[in-house]
């Protein structure tokens, strides 16, 4: 694969900056065609009495013009936004629309448990948060989709047909297709072409209702048989019909060849996933062979449908398809593939298919443990963002296999999780310890801080490496808090983790990852708009975040001061000055981040390479570390896979 | 110029009217999908208590003999609260359907209040390694209970709140959002008190 996670944003912000443009001249069309028609109708009503001749001298009226810009620009800017900020709550609300019905995590009906255990590895795997899984009950086809601005929000849609239908590995394929779109960067696109075109939509609809209400009156006119005709308005509306209805043609065309190309990568993306191409290549067979296909029946499926795995409309083909061909995807994934489609119900095994947990959760042993072959393993994790493997994969399937299900049953639903996070905040020291324990029983829900006590030996046995994962999963079932709950529940966690007086790497780690989701969830933020492209500008910022990993990997000021100058080499920064004590720390590191976070996906990859050095420098890496690199790689909102070789 | 120009306003307050509208329409649809996916939550762990009562009767039975009448109240209680459940889950939004199940919960928790109350004079009940286990995993399950039931009537409140307030108040029963969701409170917060009888 030569492009990589962040080289995948940029194309897709560049993508989406073109089709801006393209919108842009689609709507300066729409205002000459808007201004000639009332150009024309104002010329036929102070038409020539007796030779009938259109007046054509209005058409030079400056106020004519702006008029027809102004109008325009309301009606369409009017429209795009509103169904913009209609569509800011994010991925849930897509969701909805379609007529999901969000699964509870912990649930145990086996089909749903299935299809979440799919997902909760993938999310491990790639190292995103568990994105909720929306089951669409109505729908008979087999299909799915991927929703939200941002990874925080996303959403992970699946019709039942494609739950009763697919077998496990392809049902795995479909998800690793959707995973794709999230981490390509496509949702947000996505988002902003339903937006874009429904602005457009409005002037037809606008048309429509003139033709109609002047069809109606020139009826009753021609009743009482009056003078003056609605013909010019009748005409205008039509006219207006055929201009939105021109504009909303070009848009389809627009998003579906868009579309089009953003499947097959997303296709090819799945694959590297899972290395599974039967998987993928046996869910598009099975929707050639089924009668329904990827039927989506929901009224507002055409508006998404550039959102799904296959095609969610029917009857479209050539340039409006927003999928390429079935047969065409499937010859991609299997060039030898002999054109017969799958039919009939596979559902004959029950069971999941057992994972060889071959990658390393075999030895599950606890202490933070110093490991020299890490360091390669940190410099090589920064290349895999965005792009988990097989590997990971199989990790993620075995740790969920491995973790204890007292663990793993808490992390799935809101109570338990919030247990969970606070029994992963206590700390091992006693005087610490005793003020936590008393904080919580002063502060938590009742009930709450049993339930922490319950797990925390539990939690205390774990291998430290998979406290992040956990987190991953706990999210799901944390972002279903309502604000009253999150608000305590984020209060606790302050005071958790700042009872000593002290914040050490891990808890800080924590917070970091687990507030910068749900605040991003609650707020809906979008994508922060790049406002730096060219790293020099970011020189202070950089500078406190990489000597402050310099110190935290080492002891005295020479030996960070060497990890320093590492970091300068890997990613060729000559000009990058060491901060001295004094001036680093975490607050530092977190003021950084929310600067950085506002730079190109370029810039960022450089600045999460000089990191990653910097953490190196002394081959020796420790659990902290690592996951130090994680929390500023989630916080830049770049998913970062698991540490496997550790 | 003003005659085409009224037009053109008219146009754009009846788009502003109609965007206010869907979002109006869209809106109530994503609150009620809110809360009734909370009440989902709430399912799973009722659901969940309610499979734990059965072994925690089948284990006292062999201690309170003469208790039968006590034991057998929890039973059909429970069974009646299982029927209430299902109506609710069918349309957690149906008044009548959750105060139903919050009737059947109240009586459960009545039952299974007599039936600690009794077990205390059962020192080897109390003394039971199974009693001890179920009766703690049936605390942890109503804490879970209580705290769903907390995110449902969040979600219950902010919907009616909504669906209350002007503009949306004239449009609500035009969409088929006439009626107020219930919240789902259960009697008295017995339901606290029945597990912190202590073995």
């Amino acid at each position: 694969m030569a492009t990589d996670f962040f080289e995948h944003q940029d194309i897709a912000r560049r993508n989406t900056g073109r089709l801006v443009i393209l919108f842009v001249f689609a709507v300066l069309a729409i205002m000459v065609s808007i201004y000639l028609l009332l150009a024309a109708t104002m010329g036929y009503l102070s038409r020539d009495p007796e030779t009938g001749a259109i007046d054509w001298s209005l058409a030079g009226d400056l106020q004519l013009v702006g008029i027809a810009v102004v109008g325009t620009l309301v009606v369409v800017g009017g429209g795009t936004l509103f169904k913009i900020a209609q569509l800011r709550g994010g991925g849930r609300v897509i969701a909805d629309e379609l007529g999901g019905r969000r699964l509870n995590p912990d649930s145990s009906v086996p089909a749903e448990r299935q299809l979440l255990n799919v997902v909760e590895e993938m999310a491990i795997a790639s190292g995103t948060p568990a994105p909720p899984v929306y089951l669409l009950d109505e729908e008979e086809g087999i299909n799915a989709f991927a929703a939200g601005f941002t990874i925080n929000d996303a959403v992970i849609g699946v019709t039942r047909g494609a739950v009763e239908r697919l077998p496990r590995d392809e049902l795995q394929g479909v998800i690793a297709h959707e995973f794709s779109h999230i981490l390509n960067g496509d949702m947000c696109l996505n988002i902003r072409l339903i937006g874009l075109l429904n602005g457009i939509l409005i002037i037809g609809i606008l048309g429509y209702f003139m033709f109609r209400v002047s069809a109606f009156s020139s009826y009753r006119q021609r009743r009482s048989s009056r003078e003056s005709s609605p013909l010019p308005l009748l005409a205008l509306g039509a006219g207006l019909m055929v201009v939105g209805f021109l504009g909303t043609f070009f848009g389809n065309l627009i998003k579906a060849g868009v579309s089009r190309q953003r499947e097959f990568l997303a296709d090819a993306s799945a694959v590297q996933f899972t290395r599974q191409p039967a998987g993928i290549a046996g869910a598009l067979k099975r929707i050639g062979g089924f009668l329904n296909g990827s039927k989506v029946q929901s009224p507002n499926a055409p508006e998404a449908s550039h959102m799904f795995f296959g095609q969610a409309t029917s009857g479209l083909s050539g340039l409006f398809a927003t999928h390429p061909p079935l047969a065409e995807r499937i010859r991609q994934l299997e060039p030898s593939w002999n054109g017969q489609f799958a039919e009939g119900f596979p559902r004959t095994e029950s069971a999941p298919a057992p994972h060889p947990s071959d990658a390393g959760v075999a030895g599950l042993a606890g202490a933070e443990a110093v490991n020299r072959g890490a360091a390669q393993s940190v410099t090589s994790a920064v290349d895999h963002i965005g792009q988990p493997n097989t590997a990971h994969l199989h990790y993620a399937a075995g740790l969920l296999d491995e973790l204890p299900t007292a663990i793993v049953d808490a992390s799935r639903e809101p109570y338990g999780a919030r247990a969970l996070i606070y029994a992963l905040l206590i700390d091992r020291q006693t005087e610490a310890r005793k003020l936590q324990i008393a904080h919580l029983a002063r502060a938590a829900d009742p009930g709450v801080c049993k339930e922490t006590l319950k797990l925390l030996p539990l939690i205390e046995q774990l291998d430290a490496r998979v406290r992040l994962p956990l987190v991953d999963i706990a999210l799901s079932a944390l972002r279903a808090l309502t604000d009253a709950q999150y608000h305590q529940f984020k209060q606790n966690i302050v005071e958790l983790v700042e009872a000593d007086h002290t914040i050490d790497l891990f808890e800080w780690s924590l917070q970091r990852i687990l507030l910068h989701d749900l605040e991003a969830q609650r707020f809906n933020a979008t994508p922060g708009r790049v406002r730096y492209r060219k790293l020099h500008r970011l020189q202070p910022h950089y500078e406190l975040l990489l000597s402050t990993l310099a110190y935290t990997g080492h002891r005295d000021e020479a030996e960070a001061r060497e990890a320093f100058e590492q970091a300068k080499r890997v990613v060729a920064l000559p000009q990058a000055r060491f901060r001295q004590g004094e001036e680093c720390g975490l607050e530092a590191v977190d003021a950084a981040l929310t600067v950085l976070e506002e730079a190109a996906p370029r810039v960022k990859r450089q600045v999460l390479k000089a990191a990653a050095a910097c953490i190196a420098a002394d081959r020796k890496v420790t659990i902290a570390e690592a996951e130090l690199l994680r929390a500023i790689s989630a916080s830049l909102g770049c998913p970062m896979p698991p540490l496997l070789s550790m | 110029m003003t005659p085409i120009l009224i037009p053109v306003i008219v146009l754009v307050l009846i788009v502003a009217l109609a965007a206010m509208v869907t979002g109006i329409f869209n809106k109530l649809v994503t609150y009620r999908n809110r809360y009734k996916n909370a009440f989902a939550q709430i399912e799973v762990q009722l659901k969940r208590r309610y499979d734990l009562i059965p072994n925690l009767v089948e284990t006292a039975k062999g201690y309170m003999k003469h208790e039968r009448e006590t034991l057998e109240a929890v039973i059909s209680a429970r069974n009646q609260a299982i029927g209430g459940l299902q109506k609710a889950a069918q349309d957690p939004g149906n008044a009548e359907a959750i105060r139903g199940l919050a009737g059947a919960e109240g009586m459960l928790t009545g039952a299974m209040g007599r039936l600690f109350a009794l077990a205390e004079s059962y020192p080897d009940l109390k003394a039971n390694q199974n009693m001890m286990q179920l009766s703690e995993e049936l605390t942890s399950t109503e804490n879970k209970v209580a705290f769903a039931r907390q995110a449902f009537n969040d979600g219950v409140t902010t919907y009616n709140t909504y669906r209350q307030t002007f503009p949306t108040v004239m449009f609500a029963g035009m969409f088929g959002h006439a009626q107020d969701a219930a919240l789902l409170e259960f009697e008295s917060e017995r339901i606290q008190d029945a597990p912190k009888i202590s073995f």
